[in-house]
């Protein structure tokens, strides 16, 4: 048997598995029943065989590569990973995400400490002594936040009616999310350069946050400005903690791979990272929702104090317990 | 997974540049793919930039009339869209339709997995995130990580462990018309030798192809292969057909054993079609291929 007639009579068979699989990739929708798939695992191996044959025999490159795509399409639908539906969001949140949290803790510590002890001592030194605030900010910029959170302007801000409130907001809604998660993914991101971007985004963001803190505070606007940052803060300072803890992942595999190589660690250790990173992005929507429409509402502070606690609460107790069996 | 990682899987590692890729699947069959170099990447990516540009150029100018209505709405959405279209564009192309882009349709690019599989929707994701550090600046890590990289990957393909393929439309080859044509040399110029199937093939291959070359360049081609069959053949006829027409002449050769081997026509007695079937290399006994 030549080239020839192999290809006379083989080739029945490979038209029969080019039709099955247009037959599937057309119509989306469209499942093999059980006879079609036990005829395309049969001609599945049967083209194995023939791509095997006509490499060792030599019969031909066109042949060849006719074979090789024909097979790699198979081989793609037959190991297609199921597509994702919406159960499984839920199954992340509540889930799978804590879970990964928690096996990778220590990374989230780390991440914690660079970015809560600059954010703390900051906060302390500016409120002791408020001219450091312009080291780290300039006169203009804390001439805003002041006048952001004086008293006139926050009246002047809730004197609205209901409409035009949900409505201003919604504009600050956007860009909350594009500006905060951004910063989180990109702090996830950066970890791959060792870790360098990761940590740098970390302390320079709790020191801005720090400064700002104790500036306002020893402007007087203790009371506004705590109230206001209360309750979204819970999502949105852990979420952004826990960014980085998944940056320092990526970091950690880049400098101490252990016994794979680096890019080896960067794969196994990425699908975790990746996981936190995308749980922090969530938080971040959750706390673009509360910062937009519930932080700045005009609600006595004494319910946003009380509401602000007990997020801080419920995402402790979600991190912590959430998914356990 | 962590146990045993032998330094093979180094993407960095020296081998010949190459744009074949070879994965090895479960029924231990080798797969070739052609990998996408950085410079069709690069136009399936100013394709994408010029789709999202346009659509963020359109919802721009939505955004200007809704904002004369509602200037706060409007302005969370356009933002809103700004975040999508650039964290989540080709996370969500990539994840839903089949690692493909636009842009990479357009071009014929896909992304898959390294072993070969289609990417899922994680993979899609960790990719495109790791993008932010690739594109800081202006791509240039990406680029320097495409061209170390054995497999042109950059960081974020190299994290999610994909890589970017060149997808080839092919066809079933067919026979080259203009052979029905020529005649088979007659058997008395030759001698017992026969060629092997893979010399065969590789005059086959070409014969397709013929087109790709003129006359001249095509000659020129065949001639060292020609030279070397008509010495094993001992060739006894026109030795002009040889010298001058070396093309001409493997495809005669070409002829004489690939067409007559079927015995399906019993007037060419001038031909080999008499020599006993059996003495042609047989590929595998045992099959039945009407199966």
């Amino acid at each position: 048997m030549n080239k020839k007639t192999f290809m006379k009579t083989r080739q029945p068979a490979w038209e029969e598995f080019s039709e099955l699989l247009a037959k599937r990739q057309k119509a989306k929708r469209y499942y093999l029943s059980g006879a079609e798939v036990q005829q395309f695992s049969t001609l599945y191996r049967e083209l194995c065989n023939d791509l095997s044959m006509v490499r060792s025999r030599k019969l031909g490159e066109d042949l060849e590569a006719y074979l090789n795509a024909l097979v790699s399409r198979g081989h793609n639908l037959f190991y297609q990973s199921p597509p994702v539906n919406v159960g499984q969001f839920w199954h992340f949140v509540f889930v799978d995400y804590p879970r990964t949290f928690r096996a990778n803790w220590k990374y989230f510590l780390l991440a914690s400490l660079l970015f809560f002890g600059p954010f703390l001592c900051s906060w302390v030194a500016v409120q002791i002594e408020p001219e450091l605030a312009e080291r780290i900010l300039s006169s203009e910029q804390l001439e805003d936040m002041s006048t952001m959170y004086s008293e006139e302007s926050v009246e002047e801000r809730r004197d609205v009616s209901v409409v035009q409130f949900g409505e201003e907001r919604s504009g600050m809604f956007g860009f909350y999310i594009f500006n905060n998660v951004g910063i989180a993914l990109r702090t996830f991101a950066g970890g791959i350069l060792f870790g360098v971007v990761t940590v740098y985004t970390l302390i320079s963001n709790g020191l801005v946050l720090g400064t700002v803190s104790g500036f306002l505070l020893s402007e007087g606007h203790g009371d506004r400005f705590l109230s206001f940052i209360i309750s979204h803060g819970s999502f949105e300072l852990t979420a952004i903690a826990i960014a980085g803890g998944a940056g320092l992942i990526l970091g950690h595999s880049m400098i101490h791979p252990g016994q794979q190589t680096r890019f080896q660690a960067l794969k196994t250790r990425g699908v975790d990272a990746l996981k936190i990173a995308l749980g922090a992005a969530v938080m971040l929507v959750v706390a673009a929702f509360l910062e937009a429409f519930w932080s700045p509402a005009d609600i006595p502070n004494f319910f946003k104090y009380t509401m602000g606690s007990t997020l801080w609460l419920v995402v402790a107790l979600y991190l912590m317990f959430s998914g356990r069996k | 997974m962590s146990i045993d990682t032998p330094t093979t899987d180094n993407p960095f590692r020296n081998e010949p540049l190459s744009l074949d890729y070879a994965v090895e699947t479960p029924e231990t069959v080798v797969l070739h793919y052609q990998l996408a170099g950085p410079a069709v990447r690069m136009m399936a990516y100013m394709l994408d930039f010029i789709i999202r540009a346009t659509a963020t150029f359109v919802i721009s100018i939505i955004v200007e009339f809704a904002g004369l209505l509602a200037p706060g709405f409007a302005m969370g959405l356009f933002l809103l869209w700004l975040f999508i279209n650039g964290w989540g564009y080709y996370a969500i192309c990539e994840g839903f339709f089949h690692g493909k882009t636009i842009g990479k349709h357009v071009l014929g690019l896909r992304v898959i997995h390294e072993n070969g599989h289609p990417i899922n929707f994680w993979m899609a994701v960790n990719r495109n995130f790791i993008r932010a550090v690739d594109s800081t600046p202006l791509y240039i890590p990406g680029l320097i990580s495409m061209i170390c990289s054995r497999k042109f990957q950059r960081l974020g393909d190299l994290t999610a462990g994909t890589v970017v393929i060149t997808e080839r439309r092919v066809r079933l080859p067919r026979e080259p018309v203009i052979l029905e044509k020529i005649d088979p040399i007659p058997l008395n110029q030759l001698n017992q030798y026969k060629p092997d199937e893979q010399t065969l093939a590789v005059i086959g291959d070409f014969l397709s192809r013929r087109v790709a070359v003129d006359y001249k360049r095509g000659h020129e081609l065949s001639r060292p292969l020609a030279h070397e069959m008509a010495r094993k053949f001992q060739f006894r006829g026109d030795p002009e057909l040889v010298r001058k027409f070396p093309m001409a002449f493997i495809a005669r050769i070409y002829v004489t054993f690939i067409r007559n081997d079927q015995n399906t026509d019993p007037e060419a007695s001038t031909t080999p079609s008499t020599e006993p079937k059996t003495k042609l290399p047989v590929f595998i006994t045992t099959e039945n291929w009407d199966e």
